[in-house]
């Protein structure tokens, strides 16, 4: 793997908490001393959250198309007519 | 269970098997609590995504009680709806609820704006992947057979490949707006 792809396995390593004792502390001095890897890891941090946001956007989607399937296919008529009925009383 | 909701039509036949099951009760739920259909299908949709995000994560061999925790999700879900509107229509009496929801729509897309313009930019493939990994938990081997990489080893190489041009954009999108992630 090349040094910069390694870099950032440490640096999700570290992030995640799944370092040793000793080389988590060896992370934070060198995050300490390398104001640029420091800045490396607070990029990386921003990036989860999106792919998190990403994944969820992505299985909405699945989510809908099954919920449309159920809501206008005729072999989901039953289901869809006990679910109107329920708000037609 | 985990490992059938790692393709998409696995998780096709989860969703439809709980919205048959879990659905009329929620519906019912809802309804007698003055909520409309589109209520109902809002609520159960984001209690789907919680419910999956929960199942996913968890190690342990024990199966949850999907009925428990998809109502005590759309409990939850109902409550803030039923209290955000309540005060909504204190702070504005004059705004619709359709403004209300289209404002909430407004914001929404706003924050999709974003990731889709990662994606324009990281590459959709990419970010299917990391999606594939750190959202729906896929292990290394599902994700090399999945995207059809010949080894794990590539697979992760790819993996992170995709980490660092996603984390480029980023730095680039934070020094042309600072306030973006702010």
């Amino acid at each position: 793997m090349r040094t910069s792809l390694d870099e950032i396995r440490k640096l999700e390593a570290y992030a995640l908490g799944q370092h040793s004792p000793q080389e988590s502390l060896l992370m934070q001095a060198r995050l300490h001393l390398d104001e640029v890897l420091a800045e490396k890891l607070a990029d990386q941090l921003k990036v989860y959250p999106l792919i998190k946001q990403f994944g969820r956007k992505q299985l909405k989607d699945e989510i809908r198309n099954i919920e449309t399937q159920l809501f206008e296919k005729e072999q989901h008529r039953n289901f869809k007519e006990k679910i109107l009925s329920i708000f037609n009383r | 269970m985990k490992d059938s909701l790692t393709s998409p039509t696995g998780r096709e036949q989860f969703f439809l098997q709980l919205y048959q099951e879990c659905l009329p009760d929620v519906a019912k739920y809802i309804s007698k609590r003055g909520g409309s259909l589109s209520d109902a299908k809002d609520i159960f949709q984001d209690s789907l995504v919680a419910y999956y995000e929960r199942v996913v994560s968890n190690d342990s061999n024990s199966p949850l009680n999907h009925k428990a925790y998809l109502f005590g999700v759309v409990k939850h879900l109902w409550y803030k709806r039923f209290h955000q509107q309540r005060l909504s229509s204190m702070i504005r009496e004059d705004q619709s609820l359709d403004e209300i929801e289209l404002s909430y729509q407004a914001g929404l897309e706003d924050e999709y704006k974003n990731i889709w313009e990662f994606l324009e930019k990281a590459g959709e493939k990419c970010m299917h992947l990391l999606k594939a990994f750190y959202y729906d938990q896929l292990n290394m081997t599902q994700l090399a057979k999945q995207f059809g990489y010949q080894s794990t080893r590539s697979a992760t190489v790819q993996k992170y490949k995709c980490l660092e041009k996603v984390r480029d954009q980023v730095k680039l999108k934070s020094l042309q707006h600072e306030d973006f992630f702010g």
